[in-house]
């Protein structure tokens, strides 16, 4: 084993990274949390005019937390752990730090600007692709700078294999810039208005009808697995070994799995479109790939469940493993509810109900939510050389957002089944038993249940802010970098 | 094998690219041409409907409202026929959505009316008890942006040869054209609700969001 | 963390069963299979996860971690070079091999099209259903009636079917004289009644009101001698006729499939036709529901 005693690292764009990981995060749950709220007690909705309601509202939130919060996290451990298993300082290249400077300035504007434009009104409508044309020229911009820096600094690297990680981050990098170039393909409309006075902002999709539909969740269902998955499991396979001092449990595994997801993720789409217009096959092609994705999914989780052998002392004494472990459990749980959920006979059931953003959040709170939080709380006593400020705080984040989850999920379970199925019920009479109010009403207490889940995790996501701020500005000087297990103060 | 990929990034990052592009290849390219011819009696929208529908994606209401009839009976006997790939042969964006809050719109003008919306977008609750949806006053102050709404129907017919003007279709004509026919239409609308202001307005030329999505959503059948 | 799973556990069983308790009547099972296998979906779910999961943790508790290490290393991360999990890779390779099975042999033989499934669902509907719309009688007919009515009507008409402070027809009384006077000034032709349109302008000042509040206050006494200019038409008792005119005294059976099917504009507002939404039987069955709620 070499020491890293002679490579410095830089971590100021990690830093930059971390900032807006949490203040974006701050942002994006506190919306979720609104928007809950305003499905609950729907007078919430019109505090704010036309701004405040629950639809201006709801792409704020998923862009938010999405390309706010999770990009922001991605690049923040990028830039750790690239420089880091690569061998090299972005010190070491002038180049490459500007781009990387860059990269984020870019990119915190780009976000700031997609707050403003979309609580104006300005949206394409296509899921996770709302921003108009001009956001997503910007957007092209710092891809491509995060594209230069990270394979400029995988040119400098000193370590000849590239480490599993990396992978995910460069799959990452690849599929969302060719499933984005392709998903926004639009028109601005301005060029064709003639005399008429109109928006310079607007356009229009390339793709019509079916086909438009055809592309958006070619997109939208490998957005999820390029922002939501890989970089994660990039996340894990470093930090987990790292804060165990374990070695990952099986090379094998690690490429099988990698491999395997690789290649299946792209073909299960279709499973957004099952029962619509689209063609048949491409339906139930999406169907049986969602099931085969279970396997390559699990892979890893796995391989991470198995690198923590033997290691139970950990993972009661460290709250920072057990945010992993549950991490990985809850990426189990969501990587074999979507498969089931892809059945066409269950989707018919669960297809436009709320047991779909209770799956969505299974993932994004337990898996998304608690990888990237556990990442920053390993980052911060390196990168701002301090002890972390406290661990029984962690210990209560830790809960209050486990229960917090629990609420969520098992609610929305619940909401989104019973709507399925009072949508189809018919009385004896052969008429449909429910109105669609009925089945409106009938939800209420999971709406406020899933509310009251979503502030414990909001709750435990400040408490998490605040660990993190009192780390930097009071948290004991180290005056070594720690090799694995974090220094907690109690 | 996957070692060797391992230690030349370059060729990593190749074998990556196509493993994750094959699929998409597969899956899109083939039914493109199919998908997209438009159902006997399909139309494009009015330069009208078209601000509407820009009133719609605006205040997105697709986080709510699907526009995507399944073939179940339960759908069905719900909202109507169940939907057809060429009847969106026209829609740039799709507007499918992905979840129902409230009830799918794909048909609604055919069991909905004016006046009715007019209550309804108001204040939901007041028309069906118990309902969640926003209320959206501000629809009936804002004025829609037929100008834009103009530039998209003419960039659907000069980019993508959607058949404005053509025989039995939606007439578009120069910008002052379409100005005065969305005026008209306004007026159509506007003659059937009973909120004074937005008829005054009308009757001044301007045309409020309320009338265009209103006209948008008649139009849903 | 076991504690933690049975505590999720109890908190979905505890949720269920206020679902059932609130909702019980859509999901009978055994009715449906689609909601069959939902219902399986959902705790195969749980099951498998809490499961796997679980036998892992006990790994963790109880095992040792061995192996080869791999000969690199990664800021001082190592990896074992341990072969993949049997029981992971048996069934990878067992989904793969079911997915080309079902790709190219089971799905395509099995002709499915989402259209025919649905031709056979609604087949199944009918034969199920034909049966009981035959022999159904009064009293049943009202009930089907109100559940049409929550479904289809109740959205404009108010589910007490009062209009809902003027937004609809007050179904629970027949016209008010805002209404009747607005008839008799512009007529009336969008129902198709046989005797065709009414002409505007059928009586007006001090006559119009005298019939217009007679009939809206339920034609009590004798008419007034104005009313004899629409008595052509509606019959000296106002009742159409025969459906040769509206009836202005009740909801009759003609009037309702006239309205239902050709949508009614008013000084209320405008009534969207159901043609094509409902049914003969779902037509007489609100008719029938509508006449049970007169007067009360
Ligand atoms: C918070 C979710 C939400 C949003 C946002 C929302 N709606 Fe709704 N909508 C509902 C619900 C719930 C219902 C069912 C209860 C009712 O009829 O009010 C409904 C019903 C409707 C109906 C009646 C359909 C029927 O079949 O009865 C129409 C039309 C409608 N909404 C249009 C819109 C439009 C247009 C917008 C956007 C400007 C919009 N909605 C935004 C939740 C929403
Ligand atoms: C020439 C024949 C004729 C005469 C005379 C006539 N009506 Fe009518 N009336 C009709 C017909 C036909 C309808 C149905 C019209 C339609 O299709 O909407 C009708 C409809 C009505 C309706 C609306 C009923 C509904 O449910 O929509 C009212 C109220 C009414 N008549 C009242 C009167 C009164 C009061 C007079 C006399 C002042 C009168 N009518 C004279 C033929 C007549
Ligand atoms: C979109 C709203 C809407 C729906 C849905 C609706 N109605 Fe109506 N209905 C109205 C309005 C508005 C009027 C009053 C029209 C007027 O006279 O101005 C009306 C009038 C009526 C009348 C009186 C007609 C007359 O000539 O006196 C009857 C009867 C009626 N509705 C029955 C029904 C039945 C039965 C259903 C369901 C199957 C139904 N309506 C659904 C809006 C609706
Ligand atoms: C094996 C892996 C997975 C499969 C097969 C899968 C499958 C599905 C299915 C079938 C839907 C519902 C589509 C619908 O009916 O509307 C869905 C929705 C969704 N899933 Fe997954 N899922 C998987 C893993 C994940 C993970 C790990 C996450 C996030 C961390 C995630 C996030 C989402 C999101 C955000 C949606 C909502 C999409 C929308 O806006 O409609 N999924 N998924
Ligand atoms: C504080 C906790 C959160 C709460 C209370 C919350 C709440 C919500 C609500 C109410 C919705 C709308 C659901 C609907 O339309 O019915 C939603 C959607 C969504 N949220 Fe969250 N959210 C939270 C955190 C997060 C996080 C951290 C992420 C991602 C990392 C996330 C990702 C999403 C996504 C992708 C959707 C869209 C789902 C879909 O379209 O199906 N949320 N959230
Ligand atoms: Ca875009
Ligand atoms: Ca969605
Ligand atoms: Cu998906």
């Amino acid at each position: 084993m070499q020491s890293n005693a002679q490579l410095e690292y830089d971590y100021s764009v990690v830093k930059l990274f971390t900032f807006t990981t949490i203040l974006f995060g701050i942002i994006g749950m506190l919306v979720g949390v609104i928007l809950a709220f305003q499905l609950a007690f729907p007078e919430l909705s019109n505090l704010a005019g036309e701004y405040g309601t629950f639809g201006r509202l709801r792409p704020i939130h998923t862009n938010g937390v999405a390309f706010g919060f999770t990009l922001s996290g991605i690049f923040a451990t990028w830039y750790y752990v690239g420089q880091r298993v690569l061998k090299m300082s972005l010190k070491e290249s002038k180049f490459l730090m500007v781009v990387s400077k860059l990269h984020f300035w870019l990119y915190f504007i780009t976000i700031l600007l997609a707050v403003v434009t979309l609580i104006m009104g300005y949206t394409t409508s296509k899921e996770y692709a709302e921003l108009e044309w001009p956001l997503d020229l910007l957007i092209v911009v710092w891809w491509v700078l995060w594209g230069v820096s990270m394979f400029g600094m995988i040119g400098m690297r000193r370590e000849r294999t590239i480490y599993v990680s990396v992978w995910y981050y460069m799959s990452s990098f690849l599929a969302v810039a060719m499933l984005f170039l392709f998903n926004n393909m639009e028109v601005p409309t301005m060029f064709w208005a003639g005399d008429a006075p109109s928006s310079a902002m607007h356009s229009i999709s390339m793709y019509a009808g079916t086909n438009d539909a055809l592309v958006q969740w070619w997109y939208g269902h490998n957005a999820v697995a390029f922002v939501f998955t890989t970089p994660i499991i990039g996340m894990i396979y470093y930090f987990l070994p790292k804060e165990s001092g374990q070695n990952v449990f099986s090379y094998k595994l690690s490429v099988l799995a990698f491999w395997g997801l690789m290649f299946v993720y792209l073909w299960a789409g279709g499973h957004h479109l099952i029962y619509s217009t689209v063609p048949d096959w491409m339906q139930t092609m999406g169907s049986t790939m969602s099931i085969v994705l279970i396997l390559p999914s699990w892979g890893s989780a796995i391989n991470m469940l198995l690198t923590m052998k033997g290691e139970w002392q950990q993972l009661q004494s460290s709250p920072l493993i057990k945010f992993m472990i549950m991490a990985s459990t809850f990426y189990m749980l969501s990587t074999i509810e979507g498969p089931i959920q892809a059945i066409k006979s269950v989707n018919a059931i669960a297809h436009f109900t709320d047991w779909i953003p209770g799956h969505v959040h299974d993932g994004t709170l337990g898996w998304v939510g608690f990888m990237i939080m556990a990442s920053l709380f390993h980052m911060a006593p390196r990168i701002f050389k301090k002890e972390l400020y406290s661990k029984s705080l962690m210990e209560t984040q830790f809960w209050l957002q486990t229960v917090g989850i629990v609420l969520y999920f098992t609610s929305m379970w619940i909401a989104g089944i019973t709507q399925g199925m009072m949508w189809r019920a018919y009385d004896d009479y052969g008429s449909l038993l429910y109105s669609f109010i009925d089945t409106v009403e009938v939800l209420h207490p999971y709406y406020t249940l899933r509310a009251i889940g979503g502030t414990f995790y909001l709750i435990g996501f400040l408490i998490f802010a605040y660990n993190m701020f009192r780390t930097a500005i009071s948290g004991r000087k180290l005056d070594k970098e720690p090799a694995n297990a974090s220094p907690m103060a109690s | 094998m996957f070692h060797w990929l391992e230690q030349r990034p370059f060729f990593f990052a190749v074998m990556l690219f196509l493993t994750i592009a094959f699929a998409g290849f597969i899956e899109i390219v083939p039914d493109f041409a199919k998908a997209s011819q438009p159902t006997v009696g399909t139309k494009p929208h009015t330069v009208l409907e078209l601000a509407g529908r820009q009133v719609y994606i605006k205040d997105s209401c697709n986080a709510c409202h699907s526009q995507l009839i399944r073939p179940f009976k339960s759908e069905t006997d719900r909202y109507g026929m169940y939907s057809l790939s060429g009847e969106y042969a026209y829609d740039r964006p799709f507007l499918w959505g992905s979840k129902r809050t409230g009830p799918d719109l794909h048909r609604v003008g055919n069991y909905r009316t004016t006046d009715w919306h007019e209550n309804h977008m108001m204040a939901p609750a007041e028309v069906v008890p118990g309902s969640i949806m926003p209320k959206y006053p501000h629809m009936f102050t804002n004025t829609a942006d037929i100008a834009t709404a103009y530039a998209n129907a003419n960039t659907q017919k000069s980019l993508f040869g959607v058949p404005y003007d053509k025989e039995g279709m939606p007439k578009l004509g120069s910008w002052e054209d379409a100005k005065a026919q969305a005026l008209k239409d306004a007026k159509k609308v506007a003659a059937d609700m009973k909120n004074q202001s937005v008829k005054d307005k009308v009757a001044k030329g301007k045309v409020p969001e309320i009338v265009a999505l209103i006209a948008y959503l008649n139009s849903l059948k | 963390m076991n504690s933690m799973v049975k505590g999720g556990i109890l908190l979905v069983i505890a949720l269920m069963a206020a679902t059932y308790f609130m909702a019980g009547d859509a999901f009978t099972l055994g009715d449906d299979y689609i909601n069959d296998l939902t219902m399986l979906g959902a705790v195969a779910i749980i099951g498998i996860t809490v499961f796997v999961s679980l036998k892992y943790i006990n790994q963790i508790k109880n095992d040792t971690a061995t192996g080869e290490l791999a000969s690199e290393n990664w800021d001082g991360i190592g990896e074992y070079t341990n072969p993949v999990p049997m029981g992971w890779a048996i069934i990878f390779i067992g989904t793969i091999v079911w997915m080309m099975w079902y790709l190219f042999v089971g799905y395509p033989t099995n002709q499915f099209s989402q259209i025919g499934q649905y031709n056979e669902e609604v087949n199944e509907y009918n034969t199920k259903f034909q049966n009981k719309w035959d022999n159904i009688d009064e009293g049943q007919m009202a009930k089907m009636g109100q559940s049409v009515f929550f479904l289809q009507c109740a959205p404009c008409h108010g589910a007490e079917a009062d209009g809902m402070d003027g937004k609809a027809q007050d179904l629970t009384a027949r016209m008010s004289k805002e209404q009747i006077l607005d008839v008799i000034k512009n007529g009336s032709n969008k129902l198709g009644y046989s005797m065709g349109a009414m002409p505007p302008g059928m009586a007006s000042g001090e006559g119009a009101e005298k019939i217009a509040t007679w009939i809206s206050t339920g034609m009590k006494g004798d008419a007034p001698a104005e009313f004899g200019a629409c008595s052509s038409c509606h019959g000296p008792d106002g009742k159409g006729m025969n459906g040769m005119a509206a009836n202005l005294s009740g909801y009759d059976n003609t009037l309702l499939s006239k309205v239902l099917e050709h949508g009614k504009k008013g000084s209320i507002g405008t009534m969207p036709s159901f043609k094509g939404r409902l049914n003969k039987t779902q037509v007489t069955a609100v008719s029938a529901y509508l006449q049970s709620i007169q007067g009360e």
